[in-house]
């Protein structure tokens, strides 16, 4: 006893939560021990008796005793009523027995009628720990609640805290389910007990509290069938919050308006037995007109969703009163302006027609459905023939109909009779748009029913199987064809929206689907319907190609897309319309004169032939049924490989245009990105892997095939590999295939091309980059398998084929080294190799500056796919040999005078790139060769400049050969690793001064400046004190013939500029010591770099811009005081540079003179 | 607030007014125009880095004096005081009605060059027209060199007072003057705020 009061007075005394819980865990554990004898929990118990009151008797009294403890110590009560609740949270819930727990739930229960200020939060709080013992019983539960409501007026009183206790102690208490079936047991349907509930939180307003109120409500209404007259006491009570809303707080308690709204929308769609109150009172809330705002008459639609779908038993529930929703429903789609209500009022009505067609396990009677679907029919018809409602009575009509697909099945028909009856005698071009956009609509929609066909009820696809489907059939003869027919001529943009409508429709009316009687999906439009609109379609397309500049009036091609969209749609389900398509597109093309075509007629085929591979390739076509006998069988491949065989095989279209050959290889290029693109979407990149083990050398197969190419393609030897002929849909094995196929044809067109015509140098590129991608899609084990390294300079060729041996033949090696995995180049890297052979060559180099190119790309890719190995390994000695070579070349040729500068300055080219190539990978090799690079830049003669010039080249390789796509090993931080070793070095030697010679030290600050423009800022910006002065001295340099050549002075100046634009977007501040010198570096170099009619109108125009950049961005980044005194020249220069010849150059000008203009 | 002196002026679409990107084909943008750009490049494959600049450098970077054009696309983006528009988008400022002498052809050197620019205000009684004036001459003087001379003007018969106006617009003393006055310099320089 003298414990437990000891504890008491200490927890009275203790502020402190920690000490606060530890002795309650004392005083549990001493009644666990005791294993709750009568006398512990008696001694516990009287513990508090001196808060509680100032006389005292005895603890049995006590807890009776209504009126006499008010006058004691409030806080300390309230503290020593905590202790005990504390020790209950504490305390084991199995230990206290019926009784202790019945004394206990009379004791605290008292207090909410005996102690309204201190008791009610520990009390509350035990009831709740009471609640939880496992000798809690359901009618002590029922005691505690009339206890509790006996509080009355004083319950809002009490703190938000303790509500929120006794809130979640009602909650538990009606989630019980015995406590709630002893509620039911004593107050059966007028749930006397609710009401004192209704009255006690009447009024609520604590957003936490509410939530749980809510909760409770919902609670009432579902489990406890409460009378009509008590289920209108409650609906009173939560409905007075609708609609509800959040004052934003400071301190926010992580409840949302959204959340409270939801709740009380729970409240309402609790139970149809709100049904009577619910929806009246909502249509009344939403047919106050303009007093409700937007998101008021959302809340209120989207609570009459949520009722409408919570409702069960439609027909007492919903029915009654759907006449009176739609009536006002109605007019917020029919005269609604605003998105939001509109389409919240859609969900409405189509929640509906999906309750009243029944469940996924039940349907009602039909008659449910068509009354309502009758009623909306009656309201809008007439608003059809009428432009200004037409497309708001149809969309209506089509949210009711197209809800369900019993509702589909029984209206549509006669849904589209009316718009074909109306679309007959239109009131305007708008009024047939909108009609048109309705049929196509129910058309989409349709598409949508039957492919969901099988998630609702199992009665649904048999509806779908017996439907009538003449009236779709007939949309096209009674509909499309007679529009597009009277339009076709007209060209004003109305009739062009039309006809992009019907074009859409058309599409949509060919990919409908039928179910035949076991359910199997085939095309709803007979075969000659489908060859009738694909007919139609392609004359529309190739129809250009037939026009001359004269007659293409027309800019917007807006419809053709339209067009193209609707005939790829068509290919894809019809398969047969590809074929017909593509031989159509074909004989037009061949039937004009290729040799010197107009550039009319050149972009007339360039974009018919971008078509017919959009059309055709950019995605697998569908395997569907269709009524007559298809022309071949099925094969996902089936369009690519027609597309093929009628074009890029065909190659070329005439021997002398070089363009409109281009053309075809072009498009034979954009069909192989189309068709990898569909691959990858539809089985994913990762699809080929699977195959990596089990490769074939692809090259003998093609080895093994008869005949010429196009002997092939026709006798479809191509196709016999036994995996590609049966091959379905869905296997990922189309998207290997389809690389063999293009890989195939890629090996056919190498084999041909010679350095003749009608081989010119842009169809070997397109053909070259075509090798590329077809090369980059296949995995290294089919790389090496197939020998493409050796093949890239073989070419593919045998005895028996043309040689081709014109430096442009180095474009088609390009293609497939640029490919190549890593793994697969392994073979080049061979001592004395066809690769270091290719490279090492300096003969080959003519005075072409492609050649040039070439072999820099070649280097380029050769020292960078290397696959690191041992030092001592042979392919590591070849790539050694091969930097060594081209580093100590340009070394030894820099100061020779047997190379004249343009062929020195293409070697240079192959030397950096080649070099590039290794440092993209960090090779360590480079490192040994960047002194002597150094050197070579530093030499006297001329040559050196070129050098310095092209030491940029390093730390920028051709991003065209070398990237990740096409696995090119390129280090995250290569730059940075270059730049240390290349440029840090250089800074001390490139300051002139010192008795160092000026021409060496132009040279370092050249090749400095050449580099560090291609890196970012975050590269050298340690450096950038270093850097600025290098700057200044390149812009301020006078110009001096014997120290830099004209051509160099511009680049480097050109190269000072982009790098100073590049500092004061990172960090201007550097600048500021500076100022003086770039101002007038800039006004000087702007001046310098008058415009002039020689070969250096470019550099010398981008001088003067970006000079003007720079200066303009100054008063921008600091403050007037540094700026001022150098305004008025400034001023006056930029006032002149206005007058400028060249446009962007005067914009520059403008922007800088504005900036300036408030420097005063 | 003052009345506004033309409350319904008929306004232009921006995509309708001329200009000089517009002369140039654009390309298409079709659906099957993905990969147009990777199958149809200009730019020629293989080549260094370094010449990697934009496709267009040469037709940027070539000479094209000031001409009608340039003065137009200066001036016509000044808003309107009364309304939410530009000068352009009113057609208070007309290609057609912008004229330079000696025309770009002839120009030899950093000779004189005359802008002769005929305003249309919207209504004959437009009170604002000096203001809009003031505001074109003021833009020119701002982005020409100094070999530029401006005659602003209203057009003839375009304005009921327009010998008055183009007066006040010729007196080099008087637009000086005016642009001394703050509350003036202040309206104009919110006109000015749209032209970049």
């Amino acid at each position: 006893m003298a414990q437990f009061k000891q504890w008491a007075l200490e927890y009275v005394l203790a502020d402190d939560e920690p000490v606060q819980l530890e002795l309650t865990k004392k005083a549990a554990k001493e009644i666990e021990n005791s294993r709750a004898s009568s006398t512990v929990v008696g001694n516990w118990a009287a513990s508090v008796h001196q808060w509680m009151t100032l006389t005292n008797s005895n603890d049995d009294d006590q807890m009776e005793d209504g009126d006499e403890g008010v006058s004691g110590d409030i806080i300390s009560r309230a503290k020593a009523l905590a202790f005990l609740a504390g020790t209950l949270e504490a305390l084991d819930k199995t230990i206290l027995r019926p009784d202790q727990v019945q004394r206990l739930v009379g004791f605290f229960g008292a207090m909410f009628s005996y102690d309204h200020k201190a008791g009610i939060t520990a009390s509350a709080k035990a009831l709740q720990q009471l609640y939880s013992m496992k000798n809690f019983k359901p009618e002590m539960g029922v005691k505690s609640l009339e206890d509790v409501c006996k509080l009355k007026e004083d319950f809002r009183l009490q703190t938000a805290g303790t509500r929120l206790e006794m809130y979640e102690l009602f909650l538990s208490l009606v989630e019980d389910p015995a406590v709630s079936s002893e509620l039911q047991h004593k107050y059966g349907a007028s749930c006397g007990f609710a009401l004192d509930l209704l009255q006690l939180c009447s009024s609520e307003r604590d957003p936490r509290n509410l939530m749980i109120w809510f909760k409770i409500i919902r609670r009432l209404l579902i489990e406890f069938s409460p009378s009509p007259e008590v289920t209108e006491e409650i609906f009173k009570a939560f409905s007075a919050y609708f609609p509800i809303s959040l004052r934003s707080s400071a301190t926010p308690i992580g409840i949302t308006a959204e959340d409270l709204k939801e709740a009380v929308r729970n409240c309402f769609s609790s139970h149809q037995r709100v049904a009577p109150f619910a929806f009246p009172f909502l249509m009344q809330k939403l047919d106050q007109g303009d007093a409700v705002t937007v998101a008021v008459k959302v809340d209120i639609l989207r609570t009459i969703n949520a009722c409408i779908e919570e409702y069960e038993n439609p027909q007492a529930s919903v029915v009654p009163y759907v006449e009176k929703i739609w009536g006002s429903l109605k007019y917020e789609v029919r005269n609604g302006e605003v998105k939001e209500t509109i389409d919240a009022t859609l969900e409405v009505l189509r929640a509906i027609t999906r309750k009243l067609d029944g469940s996924k396990t039940h349907k009602h009677d039909v008659s449910l459905i068509k009354n309502y679907i009758d009623l909306v029919f009656g309201d809008c018809r007439d608003d059809l023939s009428n432009p200004t409602y037409t497309k708001q009575a149809g969309l209506l009509l089509m949210t009711v109909v197209t809800a369900s697909i019993r509702g589909y099945v029984l209206y549509n028909s006669s849904f589209i009779d009316i718009i074909r009856q109306n679309i007959r005698q239109p009131r305007s071009p708008t009024h047939t748009r909108d009609l048109l956009l309705l049929v196509n609509s129910i058309v989409k929609t349709r598409v949508e029913l039957v492919k969901n066909r099988k998630d609702g009820h199992h009665d649904d696809e048999d509806q779908l199987r017996a439907e009538t489907r003449t009236h779709l059939v007939n949309l096209f003869h009674d509909v499309y064809l007679p529009i597009w027919t009277g339009k076709a001529g007209e060209a004003g943009s109305s009739e062009n929206d039309i006809l992009k409508q019907v074009a859409l429709g058309l599409g949509l009316l060919v990919s409908q689907q039928a179910l035949d009687a076991e359910g199997e999906p085939s095309l709803l439009c007979p075969g000659a319907i489908c060859d009738e609109i694909s007919k139609l379609l392609t004359a529309t397309l190739v129809k250009p190609l037939t026009l001359s500049s004269n007659d293409n009036q027309s800019q917007d091609a807006t419809l053709e897309d339209e067009v193209v969209l609707a005939m790829r749609t068509i290919v894809m389900n019809y398969v047969d319309a590809y074929g017909p398509f593509l031989m159509t597109a074909r004989k037009e093309i061949l039937k004009r004169d290729w040799a010197a075509p107009s550039e009319h007629s050149l972009e007339a085929l360039k974009v018919l032939l971008s078509r017919l591979v959009f059309i055709g390739c950019s995605e697998i076509p569908s395997n569907i049924k269709f009524d007559t006998e298809p022309q071949q069988p099925y094969n996902p491949l089936q369009h690519y490989y027609a597309f093929l065989q009628n074009f890029p095989v065909q190659f070329p279209l005439s021997p002398q245009s070089v363009a409109a050959n281009s053309y075809i290889l072009s498009s034979f290029h954009a069909s192989v990105i189309w068709f990898r693109d569909a691959c990858d979407a539809k089985y994913g990149a990762s699809a080929l892997a699977q195959y990596s083990s089990s490769e074939k050398n692809w090259m003998d197969e093609f080895e093994q095939l008869p005949g010429s190419l196009v002997s092939q393609f026709e006798s479809g030897a191509i196709f016999l590999d036994e995996a590609a002929t049966a091959i379905k849909e869905e296997d990922p094995e189309v998207y290997r295939q389809f690389l063999r196929l293009s890989l195939f044809v890629v090996r056919e067109l190498y084999k041909s091309a010679t350095d003749q015509a009608p081989w010119s140098e842009e169809a070997l590129i397109q053909l070259a980059r075509t090798a590329s991608l077809v090369v980059q899609s296949l995995d290294g084990k089919l790389q090496v398998s197939c020998k493409l390294a050796q093949e890239a300079f073989a070419l593919f060729k045998t005895s028996e084929d043309q040689p081709f041996s014109s430096p442009l033949s180095g474009l088609l090696t390009v293609g497939i080294l640029q490919g190549l995995h890593p793994v697969a180049m392994e073979e080049l890297y061979k001592s004395g190799g066809v690769a270091e052979k290719f490279i090492c060559d300096t003969s080959s180099l003519s005075s072409s500056p492609r050649a040039s190119d070439i072999k820099a790309a070649v280097g380029a890719i050769y020292s960078n796919k290397y696959q690191a190995g041992p030092a001592a390994s042979e392919e590591y000695q070849t790539l050694k040999r091969v930097l060594e070579f081209w580093t100590s070349w340009v070394k030894d040729s820099v100061s020779s005078s047997d190379v004249d500068s343009e062929t020195f300055r293409q070697f240079t080219n192959v030397a950096m790139h080649t070099i590039a190539g290794a440092v993209a990978r960090q090779e360590k090799l480079v490192l040994d060769l960047l002194p002597v690079l150094h050197e070579a830049a530093a030499s006297p003669s001329p040559n050196g400049e070129i050098v310095a010039r092209s030491m940029g080249i390093l730390v920028q390789p051709n991003s065209e050969v070398l990237n990740k796509e096409s696995h090119a090993v390129t280090k995250r931080f290569y730059k940075q690793w270059a730049y240390n070793f290349l440029v840090r070095p250089l800074y001390e030697l490139a300051r002139p001064g010192n008795g160092k010679d000026p021409k060496t030290t132009a040279r370092y600050s050249i090749t400095i400046l050449s580099v560090v423009k291609n890196c970012p800022f975050t590269v050298y910006q340690d450096d950038v004190e270093s850097l600025l002065r290098l700057l200044v001295i390149a812009l301020s340099s006078k110009k001096d013939d014997t120290i830099l050549s004209d051509e160099a002075a511009q680049a480097q100046v050109i190269a000072a500029l982009e790098i100073l634009v590049d500092i004061l977007a990172h960090e201007p501040e550097a600048l500021k010591g500076f100022l003086k010198e770039i101002i007038s570096g800039t006004t000087k170099v702007y001046q310098e770099s008058a415009p002039s009619n020689s070969t250096l109108h470019k550099p010398l125009t981008m001088c003067r811009k970006l000079s003007l950049q720079v200066l303009g961005a100054l008063p921008k980044t600091f403050e007037e005081r540094y700026l001022l005194s150098f305004s008025p020249p400034t001023q006056r220069m930029l006032a002149l540079a206005c007058g400028d010849p060249v446009r962007k150059v005067r914009e520059a000008a403008r922007a800088a003179r504005g900036n300036w203009a408030r420097v005063v | 607030m003052r009345e506004v002196d033309n409350a319904n002026p008929a306004i232009l679409n921006v995509s309708q007014l001329p200009s000089r990107s517009r002369k140039v084909t654009t390309p298409r943008h079709g659906p099957d125009s993905k990969c147009d750009k990777i199958v149809y490049s200009k730019r020629p494959w293989l080549c260094g880095s370094s010449s990697s600049e934009d496709e267009d450098l040469e037709e940027d970077y070539g000479e094209d004096p000031v001409d009608a054009q340039d003065i137009y696309d200066l001036i016509s983006p000044i808003s309107d005081p009364e309304h939410p528009h530009t000068l352009g988008q009113l057609s208070v400022v007309q290609l057609p009605d912008i004229h330079l002498s000696p025309s770009p052809a002839e120009r030899r050197g950093n000779a004189l060059v005359t802008v002769t620019v005929d305003l249309t205000p919207t209504v004959e009684h437009c009170s604002l027209a000096t203001v809009i004036g003031l505001a074109v001459r003021y833009r020119l003087e701002q982005t020409l060199p100094p070999n530029y001379r401006f005659d602003v003007r209203m057009k003839d018969g375009s304005h009921a007072q327009d010998d008055q106006v183009n007066k006040q617009l010729g007196d080099k003393e008087r637009v000086a003057a005016a642009l001394e006055n703050d509350t003036l310099k202040g309206m104009l320089d919110k006109m000015l705020e749209t032209c970049v």
